[in-house]
C-alpha cells in the first residue's frame, strides 16, 4: 500500500524524505565534529604514534606483552579493580535496597547523603583521605589519644588507603546503578511472595535477590571498568607497589617521553575495556543499565 | 478422583467493623461482612470504593486502623501474611519471572508445606492437570500467552491448599472472550477445590455470573449485600441500582402510601401506582421509581386509545441495535426513559413515534431518594 502510494507520488516525497534525512544529519554535525577533532583523529594519531615511534613495528606492543614490569602492572590493576569493585557492590547492594524499599522523604535523604560526595571532584576527595589516614592525621590522632594504640598505625600509601579512596568514589555510581536496576523489580512479587508462604527474609533470598542479579553484574562490569582507568587515587595515596596502568602510561608520556609505548599501553587498555563494555552488551544488554526496555 | 485429591473445606471468614485510612482518606469505613466457608463473594464496586484496600486488608498486606478480621472464628490481627495461609491471584499475575511454571506452582509448597520431594512433585502436576497446563510445566512465565499466564496463577494460589483464595481483579487483563472462558473455569475450579473465595471485580457482569454472594461497595462502605439475582432485581437503593445492569430511576413524588400499594406522582403527569415503598415513606417525600428496562412494556400510542392508556405518554428519541436486543430512549416530559425490546417487536417503533410505556407494578421499586447513591447529576434516567 504504501509502496504503491509512494511510487505515484515520487517527487515530493523524495523531498520530504531526503529533507528526513538531513535534518537529524545537521544537528548532529557539530557534536560529530567535536567528537573526530578532539578524540576520534588523537586517537587515530596514538595508533599510528604507537607503529611509527618504533620504527613501524610492533615493538612497543612486543613490550607490552613481554617486559616483566607491564605484567606486573596490568596484574595489579586487574587486582585492584576486582577487589574495589567487588567491595563496592557489596557495600552499595544494602544502601540500594533501603533506597528501594523507602519512600518519600527518606529515600529523597538518602540520595542526598549518596550525591554529596559525588559532586566534590575526585582530586579533593582523595586529598581528604591523605588527611584523615596520614600519620598525624584524624584517625591516627583518635586512635592514640584514646590509646588503642602507642605508635601510628601505617594506613597511608599502600593497597588499602588506595582501594579505601577508590571504593569510597565508586560508591554513589554503584549504588545509583543497583537502585535504578532494583526499582524495576516489580514489588508486587514480593507480596506475591509472602502471601504464598514466604517470610521477608525468604521472600528476599528466592525473589528479590535472584531479580536483582542482572542489575549487580550490570554495575559490577561497569564500575570495574571505570577503577582499570584509576589514575589520581593509586598516584597520591599509593606506595610504587601500587601501581596502576594510567600512571603507567603517565610516567612513559611525561617522564620519560616514550610516547609510542604510552599510546600502544593506552590503545591496549581501550580496548580491554570496550571488549568487556561489547561482552556486557551481548549478554545483558548495556541500556538495561540506563532503564531501557527490560526485552 | 482428581477432584476429590484437590478438595479442601473452605474457611469462614468475618469482618468486623473493619476501617482503613490513607491520611485524610478513608478507604474503608466500618466494614462488617460474613463470608460463609466454601462461598464465593465478590467484592464489586467502582475504582475508590475501598474493594482492593479491604482485599489486601485480609490479606495481611495492610493493617486496619479499627476492627479485626476472623478467619475460622480466630483473629488475624498479629498474624503476618505468610502465615494466614491464604492464596492469592493477582490482577498482574505476579508470577516469579526467573522461575519455571513448575517452580511458581511449587513455591508455596517449598515456603509452608515441608513435604517430601515426591509429595511436592505429586500436588504440583495435579495442580497443573487442574488448570490443564501440565504440558507448559518446564517453561518461563515470560513464554505463556495471558490466559495460561492466568492459570498458571490459580495453580499457584491454590496448591497448599488454602482454605481461602483472594482474588484481585484477576481477568482484568484478558480479552472478552478469552475473559468469559476464565470466569468458566475459575468458577469449576472452585467448585472442584471448595475454598472460599473472596472475589475483587469492577464488573458487574462478572460479579452477577461468576458469584455465590455479592458485597456492593460505594463509597468505603458497603451499599448492598445479596446473591446476584436479589440485587438485581431488588436493589437497596439507586446506588446498586445503577450499578448493576440498566436501569430506570425515575424521580417521583409520593402521593399517598398504603399498606398493599403505594401511588407516585412522576413529575407534574400522572400519578402511578407502586408497590409499598421498603423504607419510611411519607406522602410528600421524594423517591425515585425504580424499573429495568427489559420490564417496560411498550405500545404504539396508535394503537391505544386515549382512555385506555395506564401507563406514561413518550416519543421515541434513539433507538440502537444491540443484537439480540434494541434499546429505546424515550422523552417522557423532561425525563428520558430507557427500554428494551426483542428484536422481532422492533418494527412498530421509530425515532420521533409516540409510545405508550407501562410496567406490571411487582416490576418496579420505590428507592430513597436521600440514598448516598447515584448524585444528583446522574439521578435521571440512566
Amino acid at each position: 500500500m504504501t509502496a504503491i502510494a509512494g511510487h505515484t507520488t515520487a517527487p515530493p516525497r523524495m523531498a520530504a524524505s531526503s529533507r528526513q534525512r538531513i535534518i537529524p544529519a545537521l544537528l548532529l554535525m557539530p557534536c560529530l565534529a567535536w567528537i573526530s577533532f578532539f578524540f576520534l583523529l588523537p586517537l587515530a594519531l596514538m595508533c599510528w604514534r604507537s607503529f611509527a615511534a618504533k620504527g613501524y613495528s610492533f615493538a612497543a606492543y612486543t613490550v607490552l606483552f613481554t617486559s616483566p614490569l607491564y605484567t606486573k602492572v596490568m596484574l595489579t590493576t586487574v587486582k585492584t579493580a576486582s577487589i574495589a569493585t567487588v567491595i563496592a557492590l557489596i557495600l552499595a547492594y544494602p544502601v540500594a535496597y533501603v533506597l528501594t524499599i523507602s519512600g518519600g522523604f527518606r529515600r529523597a535523604l538518602i540520595l542526598t547523603f549518596v550525591f554529596i560526595p559525588y559532586w566534590v571532584d575526585i582530586i579533593v576527595r582523595t586529598f581528604s583521605w591523605l588527611i584523615l589516614l596520614g600519620d598525624n592525621g584524624l584517625i591516627n590522632k583518635l586512635l592514640m589519644a584514646t590509646g588503642i594504640v602507642h605508635t601510628p598505625l601505617e594506613l597511608l600509601y599502600n593497597s588499602f588507603s588506595v582501594l579505601i579512596a577508590m571504593v569510597q568514589i565508586l560508591l554513589p555510581l554503584t549504588i545509583i546503578i543497583l537502585f535504578g536496576a532494583m526499582l524495576r523489580i516489580d514489588r508486587t512479587l514480593i507480596a506475591a511472595a509472602k502471601i504464598h508462604g514466604a517470610g521477608s527474609w525468604q521472600a528476599f533470598r528466592t525473589v528479590f535477590f535472584p531479580l536483582s542479579l542482572p542489575g549487580v553484574y550490570g554495575a559490577g562490569l561497569l564500575v570495574f571498568v571505570l577503577s582499570l582507568g584509576f589514575y589520581v587515587t593509586p598516584a597520591l595515596l599509593g606506595s610504587p607497589r601500587q601501581t596502576m596502568i594510567a600512571q603507567t602510561i603517565m610516567v612513559e608520556a611525561s617522564e620519560l617521553l616514550d610516547w609510542g609505548q604510552a599510546s600502544a599501553a593506552g590503545l591496549v587498555l581501550l580496548i580491554i575495556t570496550t571488549l568487556i563494555a561489547a561482552i556486557y552488551n551481548r549478554y545483558f544488554s548495556l541500556d538495561r543499565l540506563w532503564g531501557g526496555s527490560d526485552a | 478422583m482428581e477432584q476429590s485429591a484437590v478438595r479442601t473445606s473452605g474457611a469462614r471468614v468475618r469482618l468486623r467493623n473493619l476501617s482503613k485510612s490513607y491520611g485524610a482518606v478513608v478507604a474503608v469505613d466500618g466494614l462488617t461482612l460474613d463470608v460463609p466457608a466454601g462461598t464465593f463473594v465478590s467484592l464489586l464496586g467502582p475504582s475508590g470504593s475501598g474493594k482492593t484496600t479491604t482485599l489486601n486488608l485480609i490479606a495481611g498486606f495492610l493493617t486496619p486502623d479499627a476492627g479485626d478480621i476472623l478467619i475460622d472464628e480466630r483473629s488475624v490481627a498479629d498474624v503476618p501474611p505468610h502465615r494466614r495461609n491464604i492464596g492469592m491471584v493477582f490482577q498482574s499475575y505476579s508470577l516469579f519471572p526467573h522461575m519455571t511454571v513448575a517452580d511458581n506452582v511449587g513455591f508455596p509448597l517449598r515456603m509452608r508445606a515441608k513435604l517430601s520431594r515426591d509429595e511436592s512433585r505429586k500436588r504440583i502436576a495435579e495442580m497443573l492437570a487442574l488448570v490443564q497446563l501440565s504440558h507448559l510445566k518446564a517453561r518461563y512465565p515470560r513464554q505463556l500467552s495471558g490466559g495460561q499466564q492466568q492459570r498458571v496463577a490459580m495453580a499457584r494460589a491454590l496448591v497448599s491448599r488454602p482454605r481461602l483464595l483472594l482474588m484481585d481483579e484477576p481477568l482484568g487483563a484478558l480479552d472478552k472472550k478469552l475473559r468469559e472462558q476464565m470466569q468458566a473455569e475459575i468458577r469449576n475450579i472452585h467448585r472442584s477445590v471448595g475454598t472460599t473465595v473472596v472475589y475483587v471485580t469492577h464488573d458487574q457482569s462478572e460479579a452477577l455470573t461468576m458469584s455465590d454472594l455479592v458485597v456492593v461497595m460505594h463509597r468505603a462502605r458497603i451499599a448492598q449485600i445479596g446473591t446476584p439475582r436479589a440485587l438485581y432485581e431488588a436493589p437497596a437503593n439507586a446506588f446498586v441500582a445503577d450499578f448493576l445492569g440498566d436501569s430506570n430511576l425515575i424521580p417521583a413524588t409520593i402521593v399517598k402510601t398504603a399498606e398493599r400499594e403505594c401511588a407516585v406522582r412522576i413529575g407534574n403527569r400522572a400519578v402511578i401506582a407502586a408497590p409499598p415503598a421498603p423504607f419510611a415513606a411519607a406522602a410528600g417525600d421524594r423517591a425515585f421509581l425504580f424499573v429495568r428496562p427489559e420490564d417496560m412494556t411498550l405500545q404504539p400510542a396508535s394503537s391505544v386509545q386515549p382512555q385506555d392508556r395506564s401507563g406514561l405518554v413518550g416519543t421515541v428519541k434513539e433507538l440502537s441495535f444491540h443484537g439480540d436486543v434494541f434499546k429505546l430512549s424515550i422523552a417522557v416530559g423532561d425525563d428520558v426513559l430507557k427500554a428494551k425490546v426483542a428484536r422481532e417487536q422492533c418494527g412498530s417503533f421509530e425515532v420521533g413515534r409516540q409510545v405508550v410505556i407501562s410496567w406490571t407494578p411487582n416490576a418496579a421499586r420505590l428507592l430513597p431518594a436521600t440514598s448516598d447513591g447515584a448524585s444528583s447529576s446522574e439521578s435521571g434516567m440512566r
